[in-house]
C-alpha cells in the first residue's frame, strides 16, 4: 500500500483549488456523472435491497468516484489523488480481521458479507454523547460494559470537569480527555471487563492535542482511535496528525465517515456511492483498521429515515461483497431514551445493516448523539439482541420487517420526543434499569417476534 | 422574445436547475427594457423561493441551493445598480456575519443557513470554520452587520458562542447586533443562558429569526 508519508506529500503537492470549487465543480458533477454512467438509482419502494449485481455495480462506481475526486485537504487546499492501481492495491492489502481488546475480551473484528452467518461486532455505548459529570460518565461506561454481546465500547464525551465547562482548544480539553480515558478504563474494570476495547478514543477530544494527550493515560494499542473525515471527502491536518500518532504506536484507527443525504451527495444513491469512495479513503488516507460509517439525513439530522437506511444498506452490500476491509454502521436516532418510539427506531437500521454485511454501532440513544445526559444502556442491549437475532436472515425478509418498523416511527422523525436522562431511566446505585424503562421494550420485542425475528437472548 | 417570456425563462431556469442561464436572461430582460423591479419581483424572488421549496421537498439538494444562490447573486449584481439609480431598492434586507466558532470545523449546516439567508435577501459574510470570537466582532464592525450567526456542533465548542456575546459586551456594543446561535447540541435554553437573542434549530428557523429581527429593527 502507498505509504502514509506519500499521502502527506500529495496533500502538499496535489492540485490546488478553493474548497467551494472542489465541492461544486469536482465532487458534485463527478458524482452525478458516475451515478448516470453506472445507473445507480434509489428505489423508494425498497428499504433493504437484495440485488447483488446492483451492489457490485455500486462498488465499481464508488471506486471510480474516488479515483476522480480523491480527498481534499482543507489546510492546503489541495487534492490528494490516487491512481486506480493504488486504490486496488489498497483494497487488497487492507486489514481483514484486526484484533481488538485484551485478555478474554480480545477478538478479531469480523469481515462480513450480506446474509452472513458471522455475528456482527456490536459496538455499544454513548456514541460520544455529552454527559454533565464524571460520575455519570463512569456509571454509564460501567453499565455499558455489562451489556451481553457488547464487543467494544463507545464512551461519552465529558462536558464538565471538576464543575468547570470544558472548552475545546483549552487546557480544560486536555484535562477532560485525560479524565475520559481514566474513567472509561475504571468503568470497564468495574463492569468486570477490563480488556474490553474502547473504540471511539477520545470522544471528548476536539483537537489532535487533546486526543494524543488523553491517550497517554490508559489507552492501549488494542483500542480504537476514532478519526473522522469531513463531509464530503475532506481531511484536515489535525486528523492526519492523529493518524500519524496512532499508526506509530501500532494502534487501530477507526476511520469514521458521514456522507449526508441532502448535502453534496444529493439523494440516497449519491450518498451510497460516496460511502464506497469513503471506504477506499478510510484505507489509503486514514490508514484504518476498519471503516465506521454513520450517514444522516440533513432534513431530520438522524440515520433512521427510509432514505438513509436504503443508502447505508446498499453501500454496505456493495462494500462487503467486494472488500474484506471491515465495515461498521452506526447512526443517530431522532427520539430519546424512555420513549415508545426509540425501540422501533433503533431496530430498523440494525436489522437492515446486519443483513447487508455490516457490523453495527448502536449508541446510547441520545437524539443526534447531542442531547446532554440523554442516554440509556438499554438501547445498546436491545440493539445487540436484535443484531444477533437476525444473523443469517435473508435480505428480502429483512426488507419486509424494516418496512413494518418504519410505519411505527417515520412520521414522527421531525418532531421526535427527546426522552429522559440516564438517571431517569436507570437506578444510579445498582446501575439497573427501572422497571418501567425495561418494560418499554416488551411490546416492540413482541412485534418483532410476530414479524419473524427469533431472539436468542 | 417578449418581456413576459424572459421572466418565464428565468423562473424555468430556477425550477429546472439551469442556473448558468439565469444571469444571461436577466441581462436580456434589462436589454429589453424591463424594469429591474419587474425582474426581481417577477422572476428572481419567486425563482429562488421555488428552489427553497424544492430543497424542503428533497427534489433538489444542497448543491442546487448553493448554485441557485450564486445565480441569484449574479442576477442581483446586474440589477442592484439599476435599482439604486431609481432610488428604489438595492439594499440588502440586512447584513449577517456567519461562521462556525473556534475549534469547530463543521461547515455543511452553516453553509445551508448562509445560502438560505442569502436567498431571503440578506447580505451574508461567511467567515468559514474555526473562527475566533474576536474575528466575528471585528468583521461585524467592519461591514456594519445587523446579525451575528454562530454555529457550534459540539458541546465543547458551544462556549465559544458565549465568548462572542461577552466580547461584544466588553466592547460596549452588544446592543448593536442581534446574535443567533445554532448547531446540534444548542437549544433555546442555551441561547438564553449566554445572552444570545435567539436559537435556530433548523436553517429555516434561522431565516425566520433573521427576518423577525430586521422587522423589529425597521
Amino acid at each position: 500500500m502507498i505509504s502514509f508519508t506519500e499521502v502527506i506529500d500529495r496533500a502538499m503537492t496535489g492540485p490546488l483549488m478553493p474548497e467551494k470549487e472542489y465541492d461544486l465543480k469536482v465532487f458534485v458533477p463527478k458524482l452525478r456523472q458516475i451515478l448516470k454512467k453506472y445507473e445507480i438509482r434509489h428505489d423508494p419502494e425498497v428499504v433493504v435491497p437484495s440485488d447483488d449485481e446492483f451492489a457490485d455495480r455500486m462498488f465499481e462506481a464508488g471506486v471510480e468516484l474516488y479515483k476522480e475526486v480523491g480527498t481534499y485537504c482543507i489546510d492546503t487546499n489541495r487534492i490528494i489523488q490516487f491512481t486506480e492501481d493504488e486504490i486496488r492495491e489498497g483494497l487488497v492489502t487492507a486489514p481483514k480481521a484486526p484484533m481488538f481488546g485484551e485478555g478474554k475480551d480480545a477478538k478479531p473484528y469480523p469481515s462480513r458479507r450480506p446474509e452472513s452467518d458471522i455475528p456482527p461486532w456490536c459496538y455499544v455505548g454513548a456514541g460520544g454523547t455529552p454527559v454533565s459529570s464524571e460520575e455519570v460518565f463512569e456509571a454509564f461506561v460501567q453499565a455499558t460494559g455489562e451489556i451481553p454481546f457488547g464487543d467494544g465500547v463507545t464512551a461519552p464525551s465529558l462536558a464538565n470537569i471538576d464543575g468547570a465547562t470544558v472548552r475545546a482548544g483549552t487546557p480544560l480539553e486536555i484535562l477532560a480527555c485525560i479524565k475520559s480515558t481514566v474513567l472509561t478504563r475504571e468503568g470497564l474494570r468495574r463492569a468486570g471487563r477490563p480488556g474490553m476495547p474502547v473504540q471511539n478514543s477520545i470522544a471528548t477530544a476536539v483537537s489532535d492535542a487533546g486526543k494524543i494527550a488523553g491517550s497517554q493515560f490508559g489507552m492501549r494499542p488494542s483500542d480504537g482511535w476514532l478519526i473522522g473525515a469531513l463531509a464530503e471527502m475532506k481531511v484536515s491536518w489535525e486528523r492526519l496528525n492523529e493518524v500519524a500518532y496512532v499508526t506509530s504506536l501500532g494502534g487501530h484507527v477507526v476511520a469514521e465517515t458521514c456522507p449526508m443525504v441532502g448535502g453534496y451527495c444529493g439523494g440516497p444513491a449519491g450518498m451510497a456511492v460516496a460511502n464506497v469512495a469513503y471506504h477506499v479513503q478510510a484505507i489509503l488516507v486514514f490508514r484504518g483498521s476498519y471503516h465506521l460509517n454513520f450517514s444522516i439525513d440533513m432534513g431530520t439530522a438522524c440515520s433512521t429515515s427510509r432514505q438513509v437506511i436504503w443508502g447505508m444498506s446498499a453501500s454496505a452490500q456493495a462494500i462487503s461483497r467486494n472488500s474484506h476491509f471491515p465495515l461498521q454502521i452506526s447512526g443517530l436516532v431522532a427520539s430519546g431514551p424512555g420513549t415508545e418510539m426509540q425501540p422501533y427506531e433503533a431496530a430498523a437500521p440494525i436489522i437492515a445493516h446486519v443483513v447487508s454485511g455490516s457490523s453495527v454501532g448502536p449508541t446510547g440513544g441520545s437524539p443526534g448523539n447531542a442531547v446532554m445526559d440523554h442516554i440509556t444502556p438499554m438501547n445498546g442491549r436491545w440493539s445487540a439482541q436484535i443484531a444477533h437475532a437476525v444473523v443469517g436472515m435473508k435480505r428480502d425478509e429483512a426488507n419486509q420487517i424494516v418496512k413494518q418498523l418504519l410505519t411505527k416511527y417515520e412520521d414522527n422523525l421531525h418532531s421526535a420526543p427527546k426522552g429522559l436522562k440516564f438517571w431517569e431511566c436507570y437506578d444510579m446505585k445498582t446501575l439497573k434499569p427501572f422497571k418501567e424503562h425495561e418494560e418499554l421494550y416488551v411490546a416492540p420485542r413482541q412485534d418483532l417476534e410476530s414479524y419473524g425475528v427469533k431472539f436468542t437472548f | 422574445m417578449t418581456g413576459a417570456s424572459v421572466l418565464d425563462r428565468i423562473l424555468a431556469a430556477f425550477v429546472n436547475s439551469e442556473f448558468d442561464e439565469i444571469s444571461l436572461f436577466v441581462q436580456q430582460g434589462v436589454d429589453e427594457g424591463l424594469s429591474p423591479d419587474a425582474i426581481l419581483d417577477g422572476a428572481l424572488i419567486p425563482g429562488i423561493r421555488e428552489v427553497g421549496e424544492q430543497f424542503r421537498r428533497y427534489e433538489v439538494y444542497l448543491p442546487e441551493m448553493m448554485m441557485a444562490a450564486d445565480a441569484w447573486q449574479e442576477g442581483m449584481d446586474l440589477l442592484e445598480p439599476l435599482l439604486a439609480a431609481q432610488g428604489q431598492r438595492g439594499e440588502a434586507r440586512g447584513k449577517v456575519i456567519l461562521g462556525s466558532v473556534m475549534g469547530d470545523v463543521h461547515s455543511l449546516g452553516k453553509n445551508i443557513v448562509g445560502t438560505m439567508l442569502q436567498t431571503a435577501g440578506f447580505e451574508v459574510v461567511d467567515l468559514g470554520i474555526d473562527v475566533p470570537a474576536v474575528r466575528f466582532v471585528e468583521e461585524a464592525e467592519k461591514i456594519g452587520a445587523d446579525i451575528i450567526a454562530l454555529s457550534a456542533l459540539m458541546t465543547t465548542t458551544m462556549p465559544q458562542q458565549k465568548d462572542v456575546v461577552e466580547y461584544l459586551e466588553a466592547r460596549g456594543n452588544r446592543a448593536r447586533y442581534y446574535v443567533m446561535v445554532g448547531g446540534g447540541p444548542t437549544n433555546l435554553e442555551w441561547a438564553e443562558q449566554i445572552g444570545a437573542d435567539g436559537h435556530g434549530q433548523t436553517a429555516a428557523d434561522a431565516v425566520s429569526l433573521a427576518l423577525t429581527y430586521m422587522e423589529g429593527k425597521i
